[in-house]
């Protein structure tokens, strides 16, 4: 309850500091003030400490899982704005405003994380996708920007609509909109198809396979310091929602839809990894990346098991801290293909080997969180079940390699002429501590995942 | 019943509107005048072709009419319920005009009323 009131607050105290301070740096400072205020009100919740205490009749439940996932989300958006914040303001100029969507958009993850009606998991999906159409679109001169907005608003009603069917089935079938049902031992087909119509929704929002096909496009055509934050927060946001849904809601009819989101899992995988092997762009190629990072995660809600939980918050960690990292150098590059990267590491020694470790990070070697948070989706995928979908994930985390290692081997066995702009030392220390983080998780995972417990 | 109540409903849609339109057509005479093809067929006949562009303004002034608009269907039902709920309702609801009303607010100070 803590950051849900202070993000919604901070995104209306920044949507008037565009009026009230007519100073750039003073509208960025403030914004880092009012997160930092939120990651402090957030932890001092899950130490036990809430400042309010609103009756939600059960709607939203404010536990460890969603508690922590708050917490990494947050501190994920402040790496971004320590990195990136300089970068927004370039879009145009309603710089105060894009920071009060940003906002507005963790209030939207906090009440997707923590629902415990389907009433409020729909609430929170729009709090969070509709500020995110408006930030798409944010560069107005840009006709692919314009595009892409336009795509994503479109594609993305249109999955709400099946996820407001999905529910109102499921209301038809239960009577209730609160999670947590039972059932008897004939499961109604009014539910099945209500689940499978939420499956389809969540994993378009999530893009997974066969569901992904906006998400390229988009991503590209956004602005890039936007795809950053959608493509790392936001995306780890929709797979809590997701885990949070099918653990309370359908957990009772799990051998209905196990199947269904084991080969959702693979064909994700798939599609993610092969198609990013031919892209040119390195932007482009994040976004398949989020795309075959997303089939991992789907692991977790195959198996639904206690270290589900803990690799799903640990992945959503890892990921998007490793993604931020990289889209921060790539906004700053004047070219986004992997050419533009040529010898990147003769000019840029100190930025090249901390991209390394993030780019380790991301295709799951050791010593990095990435290689534990895949780990534990490959355990709980095993317990839970299926030795097969977890090798071809294993062969599938193979290819990945290939595409990350790609940008290593333009960075330092290449040589051409790379140029990146704006390389304050602040950026560099920012993200040195970012690449800290990455290896501190990957020696030490029980750091974040204890939290979960006390 | 199970899913054979789905594929009824479904069919059952179908063939309405399938029927609707195909009633049409059969008892359809035909007759094409001017007016038919206007958007509206009673008021002042239009000069122009309605399809080009609006000014901007014209959109914003809309989004602001919902601020009240929504304001207003939800006033409704809380009046319906106040005296019965009390110092409570009072409370909810002034906070909730209080974030339309900074909604509002904000829309001022961008220039959304100022009139080109």
């Amino acid at each position: 309850m803590n950051a849900l009131i202070f993000s919604a607050v901070s995104g209306v105290i920044m949507m008037f500091s565009s009026f009230l301070l007519n100073n750039k740096n003073s509208v960025r400072v403030l914004a880092h003030v009012l997160l930092l205020a939120t990651i402090i009100a957030n932890i001092f919740e899950l130490r036990g400490i809430s400042f309010f205490h609103i009756d939600t009749r059960g709607m939203l439940e404010f536990d460890r899982f969603a508690l922590l996932f708050t917490l990494v989300a947050n501190v994920c958006t402040f790496a971004f704005f320590l990195l990136s914040s300089r970068d927004l303001e370039k879009i145009g100029n309603h710089y105060s405003d894009y920071f009060s969507l940003l906002f507005f958009i963790l209030a939207g993850i906090v009440v997707s994380s923590s629902f415990k009606s389907l009433l409020m998991l729909f609430l929170g999906i729009e709090i969070l996708s509709i500020p995110l159409y408006i930030l798409t679109g944010s560069d107005k001169r840009n006709l692919k920007s314009n595009e892409a907005s336009l795509k994503y608003f479109l594609m993305g009603s249109f999955s709400t609509g099946l996820m407001l069917m999905g529910i109102a089935l499921i209301y038809g079938a239960t009577g209730t909109f609160q999670t947590g049902i039972t059932v008897a031992e004939k499961v109604p087909v009014l539910l099945i198809t209500g689940m499978m119509l939420l499956l389809f929704s969540m994993s378009f929002k999530v893009s997974a396979a066969p569901f992904h096909f906006w998400t390229p496009d988009v991503y590209d055509g956004a602005p890039t310091v936007v795809t950053s934050f959608m493509a790392t927060v936001v995306k780890a946001a929709g797979f809590i929602a997701f885990m949070r849904l099918f653990a309370e809601e359908f957990g009772s009819i799990r051998p209905e839809w196990k199947l269904l989101v084991g080969i959702v899992a693979a064909v994700t995988l798939f599609i993610g990894n092969i198609t990013a092997v031919f892209q040119q762009s390195v932007k482009r190629m994040l976004a398949y990346s989020s795309i075959s990072q997303a089939g991992f995660m789907m692991l977790a809600i195959y198996s639904l098991s206690n270290d589900a939980k803990e690799g799903l918050i640990l992945y959503a960690a890892a990921y998007s801290l490793a993604t931020i990292g990289i889209f921060a150098v790539l906004v700053r590059m004047k070219d986004y293909t992997f050419e533009g990267f040529n010898g990147f590491a003769k000019q840029q020694p100190f930025l090249a080997g901390i991209l390394v470790v993030f780019l380790l990070s991301l295709a799951g070697i050791p010593l990095t969180a990435g290689f534990l948070s895949k780990f534990y989706m490959l355990k709980a995928t095993i317990d839970g079940g299926s030795l097969a979908l977890a090798i071809f994930a294993v062969l599938m985390a193979a290819v990945s390699v290939y595409y990350y290692f790609r940008l290593i081997q333009s960075m330092y066995f290449k040589t051409g002429n790379a140029t990146i702009s704006g390389t304050t030392t602040g950026f560099k220390y920012t993200l040195a501590a970012l690449a800290g983080i990455t290896i501190l998780l990957g020696i030490f995972p029980n750091l974040l995942t204890n939290w979960l417990y006390f | 019943m199970g899913p054979i109540s789905l594929i009824a409903l479904t069919l059952a849609a179908l063939l309405f509107s399938a029927g609707g339109i195909l009633v049409g057509k059969l008892f359809n005479k035909g007759s094409k005048n001017l007016q038919k093809g206007e958007a509206y067929e009673c008021g002042i006949p239009t000069k122009t072709s309605p399809w080009h562009q609006f000014n901007v303004g014209y959109y914003l002034f809309a989004l602001l009419f919902l601020i009240f608009d929504v304001e207003l269907v939800f006033l409704y039902p809380w009046a319906v319920v106040v005296k019965k709920v009390g110092v409570t309702a009072l409370v909810e609801i002034m906070v909730f005009i209080f974030i339309l009303f900074m909604g509002f607010l904000y829309a001022h100070k961008k220039g959304a009323l100022k009139w080109m």
